[in-house]
Parts: structure tokens; sequence; C-alpha cells
């Protein structure tokens, strides 16, 4: 009771709101991550209260992991990689005008994600922590698996299933430049020193969503503006009916993939992604601006938020790399993570969880009021949101790593990825690619390793089982109706 | 000169099939116990992606009769203007820093995708100046290279 | 007439300092590179030295830059290449720092600094599993022979993988061994008992030790740590096995020798005083003051021992 009175206090709801609303943010600018802000201001709150510090950085935590939705709706530019399952909905959704009911789907499914998330932080961060212990090396491959298992979710209907694989294959390779780290020997770094750890996802997010959508902005022939689109912004869209499944289901996954290792807001969001697809009655409209994707997927992310520091603060095991810079900010107040957060650190841990739920609320709020006004960002002229958006690309791009390596980076993903995509390969199985290519070799290695070289390791685990089962069901009936189509078409044509 | 957007897609799918061999080929100097983890993974994927690479292709040289060209932007002229000025960009970060570059880019780019009122070229210039020196350089201080103010 | 103005006018901005180049030293911020992320333990250990620093010095004002990646090579390099004008100081960490040199991709060599002394060490030390029958280094060296044994080790090239060779060669035995992303899985993979046995550091650990999630079965150092005082050093089982991670401060070679006297002295001070050891105590940081002399010995001892490491079995 009383951990409640001290979030309530007037300070601490300041620092929350605060912290929530430069999370949006953070989250909504192309090149700022939550990893990255948080990771700055760790040694800012060093002279801090702190419990109020970790308000602050829990409050950009929820926010950012919010945030990245508004720009991946409006201009096709996902602030983090979580948001581009958002983005292939939102953006297609905004375009029809119906911007402002795509940004109060997401800020409702964050919401109700996030806060689900954070209740089963405050009531079985134990407990849970413990199965989560369960997860290995093997597991994580198999986890890797459903995420990339998203691709084939991306591609049907439109574009060649293939080629959309191709892409994702694309994405893992570039992804094994760098070190081996089995044998620590460098691979096809091309003795460039910047490549050693690979090729960094965010410039590469950067450049083949925010930099390729400017660089098509700039290349259209006619910048009209259609004013239509804001009018019919202006009327009151309401919630589809049946969307709540969707974000139950997102919420769901995503806390539970949040409390494993690995980059758990990503996967998440496209498992939740591909699962809503599964079982949508409208299938065919997914690709097109379904709000029931969006529903998933964001509610899939932002269940990670508190997933992912059931192991963190239990344990000491990071579940992504925002909750391992969290992490910093809990040692440095000489709070080691273990049983002592519970008891003897309680009147901070406990505050800080609570907190959590006002930042959700804080960010509903503010998205709720904001959505109609931020749909007009269509309005902006294209001369203008051009070199704004492509200065905060280069800046973005650098700041990650105090890096102008990574600028270079990104304008070669936009150029490259530009010409793939005008041929017909998909960037978001590229950067799904990129980003869980590493999580699934580290895995596969590692689970060699484990199992002595015997494969049998991944399917040795009741987990594991149980995953291949989810595995089986995302990807064969999409599999065969792909198929079905296609030798449809060949008997018609012949 | 025209080029179809089919030629495009061959030439890259030729170009894959080429890298998938050149990744096969490279996993036989992968050193100890990577030969028997890293090399596996790596192979699996030059497999998948030479394979369907050569189907794609395959079926392209069979089917595709469509001769869509290929078009990398509506507008050439601004789209290399954009590429060059971040290239540029780019260049004179790690000389000049920041904001001296940017100063520039922002209008410059603007007027040459066809906007030319002034005044919310300068304001839009001003704001985001002083957004990136209030948010990067003094709340989260990180390291902008070249000159400090 | 002027010329002997111009000289009064220097001697009285010297004050009574006798260089004139350190007189108007510092001149601007001193940055200090760290070669790594915000908020990881070496960021930490950066910022709590440049909170006193400040407060003891006058006139002096720290920035923090980092430059993270390639196991610190990067900021390394950056350190070695700044200015040697006192306005570039870095922190190091070892045994990366000579590691890169071994393995030949450096484009620095120790010579290329001028080592400041040592601040911290974090010990290195093997854990197990809770419920593992291995209790001993023996226990370890036994179960081992069979060569099926999986321990993890955070990279290749990392202190943990150092020591788990010198282990090896120690015992005569050899380990399925398991090179693992970051600490961060290796911890997962003693607490969740995917593997049987883990070379890892002390601050990643204790907690666990102590609350009985996992068991440290020795510390890789000459003496008992004093955090951990029941647990007996690997010497005293019998394997001489010493490794551990130290975290120090550098500067470029070169540096007026005023300057860098300044300066050890500002390191100097700061470490032997109550306030930092206090916060470094809160902050899980095992403190290890070195003068740069010791230091620079210890890392050239550990040059050569990584050398025969990377002779034997090179990465």
């Amino acid at each position: 009771m009383e951990h409640i009175q001290t979030v309530f206090s007037f300070s601490s709801l300041l620092t929350i709101i605060i912290g929530t609303i430069a999370g949006v943010a953070v989250g909504g600018m192309p090149g700022l991550t939550a990893t990255m802000a948080v990771g700055l201001l760790v040694p800012f709150t060093y002279t801090m209260d702190p419990t109020l510090g970790l308000m602050l950085l829990g409050g950009i935590y929820c926010g950012a992991m919010y945030g990245g939705s508004i720009p991946a709706i409006l201009l096709n530019t996902p602030g983090t990689p979580a948001a581009v399952a958002t983005a292939i909905e939102g953006y297609p959704m905004a375009k029809s005008g119906r911007g402002a009911l795509a940004l109060k789907v997401s800020v409702i499914a964050s919401f109700v994600g996030g806060t689900f998330s954070v209740l089963i932080l405050l009531l079985f961060a134990p407990v849970l922590a413990q199965q989560a212990l369960k997860f290995g090396p093997a597991e994580t491959f198999l986890l890797a698996i459903m995420g990339l298992a998203g691709i084939i979710s991306i591609a049907d209907e439109n574009s060649s299933l293939i080629k959309a694989i191709i892409a994702g294959l694309i994405g893992m390779i570039i992804a094994v430049i760098g070190t081996d780290d089995m044998s620590g020997s460098l691979r096809y770094t091309m003795g460039v020193i910047e490549l050693i750890d690979g090729v960094d996802f965010m410039p590469a997010l950067i450049g083949l969503f925010s930099m390729i959508q400017m660089l098509e902005l700039a290349g259209q022939k006619t910048h009209k503006i259609d004013t239509s689109v804001l009018n019919q912004t202006s009327k009151k869209e309401k919630l589809p009916k049946g969307i709540s499944k969707y974000i139950a289901l997102g919420s769901g996954t995503g806390t539970v993939i949040g409390v494993l290792p690995g980059e758990g807001a990503t996967i998440a969001a496209f498992i939740s992604y591909n699962f809503s697809k599964r079982i949508s009655k409208v299938k065919e409209l997914f690709g097109k601006g379904n709000p029931e994707g969006i529903a998933a997927a964001e509610s899939g992310n932002n269940g990670c938020v508190g997933g992912s520091l059931v192991p963190t603060i239990t344990l000491g095991i990071p579940g992504n790399s925002v909750a391992a810079a969290l992490m910093g900010a809990f040692i440095i107040h000489g709070m080691i993570p273990g049983p002592e957060l519970f008891n003897e650190y309680a009147d901070r841990t406990y505050p800080f969880i609570i907190s959590m739920f006002v930042a959700n609320g804080v960010f509903l709020i503010v998205g709720l009021t904001l959505a109609p006004y931020l749909a007009r960002v269509a309005l902006v002229p294209p001369a203008i949101m051009v070199p704004v958006v492509a200065t905060f690309a280069v800046l973005g791009s650098y700041a990650l790593n105090n890096a102008v390596f990574d600028v270079y980076v990104m304008i070669v993903f936009a150029l490259g990825g530009l010409i793939i995509k005008r041929i017909g390969f998909s960037l978001e199985a590229l950067i799904l690619g990129l980003i869980l290519g590493p999580i699934a070799e580290g895995g596969f290695s590692q689970g060699m390793i484990i199992g002595h070289g015997s494969p049998w390791i991944f399917f040795e685990s009741t987990i594991a089982k149980i995953m291949w089962v989810i595995i089986f069901i995302l990807l064969v009936p999409p599999l065969y109706s792909y198929l079905k189509t296609f030798v449809f078409n060949k008997e018609k044509n012949a | 000169m025209v080029i179809s957007k089919k030629t495009v897609d061959r030439a890259v799918l030729i170009g894959l099939i080429l890298l998938a061999v050149l990744l096969f080929s490279s996993t036989s100097e992968y050193k100890g116990i990577a030969q028997k983890t890293s090399a596996k993974y790596v192979q699996f994927l030059a497999v998948s992606l030479g394979l369907l690479s050569a189907i794609q292709l395959t079926y392209s040289l069979w089917k595709d009769r469509s001769q869509t060209r290929f078009v990398l932007s509506g507008n050439p002229l601004r789209f290399a203007i954009l590429i060059v000025a971040m290239i540029l960009f780019a260049m004179a970060f790690e000389a000049v820093g920041f904001f001296i570059p940017a100063a520039i880019f922002i209008p410059c780019i603007a007027v040459a995708l066809g906007y030319t009122r002034a005044i919310p070229i300068i304001l839009t210039t001003i704001a985001i100046l002083a957004f990136v020196y209030l948010v990067f350089v003094q709340l989260l201080a990180v390291n902008l290279p070249g000159i400090s103010f | 007439m002027s010329f002997i103005k111009k000289i009064a006018a220097t001697m009285m901005a010297a004050g009574l300092a006798t260089s004139v180049y350190a007189a108007d030293y510092p001149s601007k911020p001193i940055s200090v590179v760290v070669p790594s992320k915000a908020g990881g333990s070496t960021d930490r250990t950066a910022r709590l030295f440049i909170d006193l620093a400040e407060q003891n010095n006058a006139g002096f004002e720290f920035v923090v830059k980092n430059i993270p990646g390639s196991g610190g090579q990067k900021g390394f390099e950056a350190i070695a290449r700044a200015k040697a004008d006192g306005h570039t100081i870095g922190l190091n960490f070892t045994p990366q720092l000579v590691a890169h040199i071994v393995s030949g991709r450096a484009k620095y060599t120790l010579d290329d600094f001028h080592i400041m002394g040592n601040v911290a060490q974090d010990p290195g030390i093997i854990a197990v599993p809770k419920d593992s029958p291995i209790k001993t280094m023996a226990d370890l060296a036994e179960a081992a022979k069979s060569g099926e044994l999986t321990v993890a080790v955070n990279g290749i090239g990392s202190d943990d993988f150092l020591a788990a060779k010198s282990f090896e060669a120690v015992a005569g035995v050899e380990f399925n061994l398991l090179p693992t992303k970051g600490s961060t899985e290796q911890k997962a993979g003693v607490l969740g008992g995917h593997v049987d046995a883990s070379f890892m550091n002390l601050s990643q650990m204790i907690k666990q030790h102590s609350v009985g999630d996992a068991h440290i079965i020795a510390v890789l150092t000459a003496e008992r740590d004093e955090n951990l005082s029941d647990v007996a050093t690997a010497l005293e089982q019998g394997y001489d096995v010493q490794m551990s991670a130290t975290r120090g401060f550098v500067a470029p070679a070169g540096l007026d020798a005023e300057i860098a006297a300044k300066l050890d002295g500002i390191l100097a001070e700061v470490l032997a005083s109550e306030e930092f050891k206090a916060n470094a105590a809160q902050g899980n940081i095992f403190l290890l003051p070195q003068s740069g002399t010791d230091y620079r010995a210890y890392l050239e001892g550990l040059q050569a021992e990584t050398e025969k490491v990377f002779e034997a079995a090179p990465w």
C-alpha cells in the first residue's frame, strides 16, 4: 500500500510523466532507440533518488515501445524494429485516410499489452523466471525460427513467396558478416574494423524504411497532397469489432516471449502478427491496412516490456538490450538483481513496477489525445518532410555507435534496398532475417555444442516439442494454400 | 537506355547464385569447432539461397514475358540530388560536425524538391537544429564530432 | 620593450608554474574515452572517477566519450591515436587490450599508451549449477577427462577463454568449450543447468552464489577474495590458474611529463579517497588500485602469457 503512495506522490508522478513522454518522443524519432536513451540516461540517474531514477527509465521504456508505432503508421518509417509489422498494416491505413484510427488501435493495444505484462511482472516474476531458465540455446534457435516464419505471413497473397524467403536469406547472410563467435575469427569483414561486430540492424532499419520512404517521396513526379485524406481523418471512426481478441492474443504472446532471452519485442510483434493472420476471418485484408494486425503486433511488442524485466530483476539476466541498460541503473544504486530486490529493496522495486502502470496510462492518454493531430503529419509538404527525416536518419545512424561508418551503412541499405524492392523483394523479410539471423545462428551453434554435435538436442525438451508444433501450425497452412493457388493458376494458364 | 524490370531481376538472381556458391565454398576455411557449428549454418543459408534463386530464375526465364520498364525513381534528378547530398552530408559529418552541414542540407534539399517559401524553411531548419542541440548535446550528452559549441 | 612586456605577461599568466605548457592545462574539457556502451561497468567506473576528479580539481572538466564495439578495439585505437596533449584519456580493460595486440588485429602496441594506473579488477571464477556433483577443482578435472564436459566462456580471446585454456593445460584435459555472446548467456546457462561449468567473473555470479542459485568452486586470483572468503582459490586447490579482468586508465603516449604527472596524481587521489571506495562498493566494482609502473608490468606479463595461448590455439 505504501508503495502505491510512493508512486502517487507529486515528484514521482511528474517523473513518470516526463519519462513516458520523452520515451514516446524517442521511440517516435527515426534513429533514436529506447536502448540508446536508457543507456545514456543511466549515468544521469546516478545523482537522482534511486526510485525516481528507475521510474524515469521505466517510463522511457514503456513510452518508447509505443512511440515506435507512430512514425510506422504515419510515414512508413518504423522507429524501432518491433514496429515493422505495425507499418505493414498501419501505413496503408494512413494512406487511405484512416491514420487516426490506426493510431488509436495502436495506442490501445500498446496500453493493454503493456499493462498486462507489468501485472504479470508484479505477480509472478520469481516463478516465471525459474521457468524461463529452462529455455536453453536449442529453444532460442527454435524461437528465432518462429520469428522467421513471419516471412511467410508477410509474403502470401500478393508478392512472391520465394522472393520473400530469398530476401530473408539475404538479411541472414548480411548478418553473418563479423566475428564468428564459435572460433573468434573474422568472417567477410574485408579488414574493416567497423565490421568486426557485424552490420548493426538499426542503420539498416533506418536505411531500408525511413530513407527509402524519403527517396520515394523525393522521386514522386508531383507533390500533390490529397486533402480528402484529412477530411476523412476528422470523422471519428469507431474501433473495429472483435479487435479485443487480437489484443489479448498479442498481450499474452508478447509477455511470454518477453520473458525469454533474445531481441524479444521484434520476435513477439511478428509472431503475434503471424498468429493474428492465421486466425483472422479477413486474411485477404492483411498487408492492405488491417487494424487487427496492428492490434496484435503492438500489444505483442509492448507485452515484452514487463516480460523482459522478469528475468532481469529476479536473476540479473536481461531479456533484451533495453532491459540490460536498465539493469545498469539498478546496479549503480547497489540493487543487484536477485531476491534482495523483493525484500531488502522492496521499497524501490515495487514502486518502480507500479510506476509502469502509470506510464502505460500516461501514453494512453497522450496517444488518444494526440492521434487526430498526429494524423495531420500527412499534410506536411514532402519538400519539408524529406530533408528533416533525412537529417534524423543521418544523425540517428551516427549516434548509435558514434560512428560515421554507420551513416554510410544506412545509405547503402537505402540504395540497395530500393533496387531490390523495385523488383519485388520484401524489405520487411530482409530486416527480419538481419535481426533474427544472429539469434538463430547463436542458438544453433551453441545447441550443437551442448548436444555434442547431435541435432537431436533441438527436439529433446518438452518446450522444444511444443515449439515445433507451433512452427508447424505457422508454416504449413500458408504454404499449403500458397501451393494450391500456384498449382491452380498453372492449370488455368495451361 | 531502357532496362526492363525482368532484366534487373535476372541479374540480381544470377548475382545471388554466385554469392551462394562463393559463400558455400568459403565455409571450408572455418576453423576448429566452427566447422561443426557456424559452417553448417552458413552452408544451409548458401544452399537455400542458391536453390531458391535458381528456381526463381528458371521461373522468370520460362514464364516472364512482361516488358515493364525498371524505374528506380519517378524523378531521377531529385532522387540523385538527395543521394549525393546525403553522401556529402556524411562526409562533412566527420570533418565539421553535425550542425553546419545540417544547416546547409535542410534548406538546400527543401529548395531542390521545389519548395520555395523561405520562412517555413528557415523556421524548420532552426527548430530542428535547436531540438538536436537540446536533446542530443544537452540532455543525452552524445558526442557529435567536429566543432563543438 | 614590447618583448619584455610579452614575457612578463606570460610569466603572470603562468603564475608560479614552471612550464608555460602545463600552466594553461587544461584549456578545454578532457575527453574520457570509454571503449564500451554507456551504462556498463567500464562506463560506471569512468563516471565514478569523473565525479570525484572534478570535485578535487577545480578547473578540470571531464566528458565521457563512449566508443563501443569490437571488444574495445575501436576505443583503444582512438586513445592511442589521440593528440597527446592531456585532453584525451581513456579506460582500458584486460585481457582485451593485449589480446587484440596478440591476435594481430590492433593498430596499437602497449608502447602507444601512457599507463596511468589500474582501478578495478573482476576476479575470474569457475561457477557450476547449484545441484552439480562438481564441488572442487579436482572434481572438475576428473569430470573433464571424458572430453564431454560443456564449459561456457564469454567469447574467444576473453579472460574466461584464457583461463579455461590455462586450466586445460594445467590439468591435461580438454573441455567441450561453449563460447557465448556476453556474460548474460553464460549466467543463463549455469542457472538453467544447460552447461556443466562456466569460467566467468565474480561480479556476475556473487549474488547467485550467496543465495544458492549457483555454486562458485574456485576463485582465480592469488589470494582469496574478501567478498567471498569461503571459496578457495584455484592455487590452493593445486591448480595454478590465475585470471582476472582489470580496468585501468591510460592516455596516449608522449605526454608532457608534468601533464602526465598531474593526470596520474588525479587518479591516485581519487583512488585513495574513502568516498570513491564507498561508491565503488555500492556499484559492485572491486577495487585494485595499482600505480602506472606496476600496471604496465602486469600488462606486459599478460601479453606474454596470452601469446603462448594464441600460439597453441589461434583464433
